[in-house]
């Protein structure tokens, strides 16, 4: 998967890069606005708390800026600049020594094949589900359950639409890590999810194969 | 080629990412076609991708853009300034706003200095100065050099009025007091001396 359309090119961000390391500081503004929320997210994915996570959020904006001499143009801003978001949260959160409540998945090999637990038919969700209340709440508690190292991984891939590549860049991982992961993380939330979420779809029609955008 | 539903779990995601060379991607199709299974588990896959990939599922909290460029605004727009020299720097700004709005109704205005043989000023002091009416130059207040009547005002004022800084007493304060650099153009024109030779 590509990054999403409205990512701006990457000359258009090398030219700006450049002018702000001329001198012209307030171009910083422009250059971060696309990716504001995806900073904070990646920063709430790691740290689970939005106070936190906006304060590590502003914190890597703080260094980006500061370090953006480092920025090498071959690699992609946004990559670089998630990857200073994912070390901030990272950092802030050995600092809250949150590790010492890690769940116990994270010691858990990840070689290890995953077996889905249920193979119950989950019907098409419409997006609209998300405006209601429960169904949020429940998709929240899902992925806050997961295991760091999945909830990262899942976040990059499917709310962030990184390549495969760019996320293993990112995470310091290899890509073959990613897929795992990905994997893993993938089967872990339709667990969580369809037994609870399954039957709220207004619709009990079934659904003809072949609309779905994976196929 | 036929693949079990192991195989075809562990290969979902990549399924799922069309990231399988063809021979097993046509074999994976096959296999769903006869698996409600690993098909179920797939329609769910595509749920979750569908759910948390939606625009909503994570929001910034509300006024996250504002309070970001609040938190950036120091190292963006330049250093923390101080509340004094903010001050100068809105009386300094105040007077080129002065002196645009003079060039605009008639003459361009360069005041005429009050002493002659000065040199352009490159350096105001922070605090207020001394002018006497009758006087020449501005002074720090207590100068030994000034006489008569003083008033107090601030440097680019004192310029406006063609007052020049007092060589005596203005080139010790700028020396030691961390002094404002004019660096805009303008007021530079309608600066005056460092000293009256």
């Amino acid at each position: 998967m590509s990054a999403p359309p409205s990512d701006p090119s990457h000359e258009h961000e090398a030219a700006l890069i450049g002018r702000i390391q001329l001198g012209e500081r307030e171009l910083f503004y422009d250059l971060i606005r696309p990716y504001e929320k995806r900073v904070f997210v990646i920063a709430f994915t790691i740290l689970r708390n939005e106070a936190d996570a906006e304060d590590a959020a502003q914190e890597a904006f703080l260094k980006a800026l500061k370090h953006l001499g480092q920025f090498r143009s071959e690699a992609r801003f946004s990559t670089w600049l998630i990857q200073v978001a994912i070390n901030e949260a990272r950092q802030r959160q050995r600092k809250n020594h949150l590790e010492i409540m890690r769940p116990i998945e994270d010691q858990e090999n990840e070689d290890g094949t995953y077996t889905p637990r249920d193979f119950a038919d989950w019907r098409e969700i419409p997006s609209e589900a998300l405006e209601r209340k429960e169904i949020r709440e429940k998709l929240v508690a899902a992925f806050g359950s997961l295991a760091q190292k999945y909830r990262e991984v899942f976040v990059l891939r499917d709310v962030q639409h990184l390549s495969i590549e760019d996320a293993a860049q990112a995470l310091g991982i290899s890509a073959g890590a990613v897929k795992t992961r990905l994997l893993r993380a993938r089967l872990m939330l339709r667990d969580l999810l369809a037994p609870g979420l399954e039957g709220i779809s207004p619709s009990h029609s079934q659904i003809p194969k072949g609309i779905k955008p994976w196929s | 080629m036929v693949v079990k539903c192991e195989r075809v779990l562990s290969q979902i995601s990549d399924y799922f990412d069309d990231h399988l060379d063809p021979a097993l991607k046509r074999a994976m199709e096959d296999h769903f076609t006869q698996c409600r299974h690993c098909q179920a588990v797939l329609d769910g896959m595509g749920n979750v991708a569908d759910l948390y990939g939606d625009e909503k599922m994570f929001t910034l909290p509300a006024g996250f853009h504002s309070r970001l460029r609040r938190r950036l605004a120091d190292q963006v727009e330049g250093k923390r300034v101080s509340g004094l020299r903010l001050l100068v720097s809105f009386a300094a700004t105040g007077a080129l706003a002065a002196l645009v709005l003079f060039a605009t109704v008639g003459d361009r205005f360069v005041p005429r200095p009050r002493a002659q043989m000065s040199q352009p000023a490159r350096r105001l002091p922070q605090h207020l100065v001394a002018v006497v009416d009758g006087g020449k130059t501005f002074h720090v207040l207590g100068c030994p050099y000034m006489h008569g009547k003083y008033r107090m005002v601030t440097p680019d004022e004192a310029i406006r009025e063609g007052y020049t800084p007092c060589s005596r007493c203005m080139s010790e304060a700028l020396r030691s007091a961390g002094s404002v650099e004019l660096d805009f153009e303008g007021l530079e024109t309608a600066s005056s001396a460092t000293a009256a030779k």
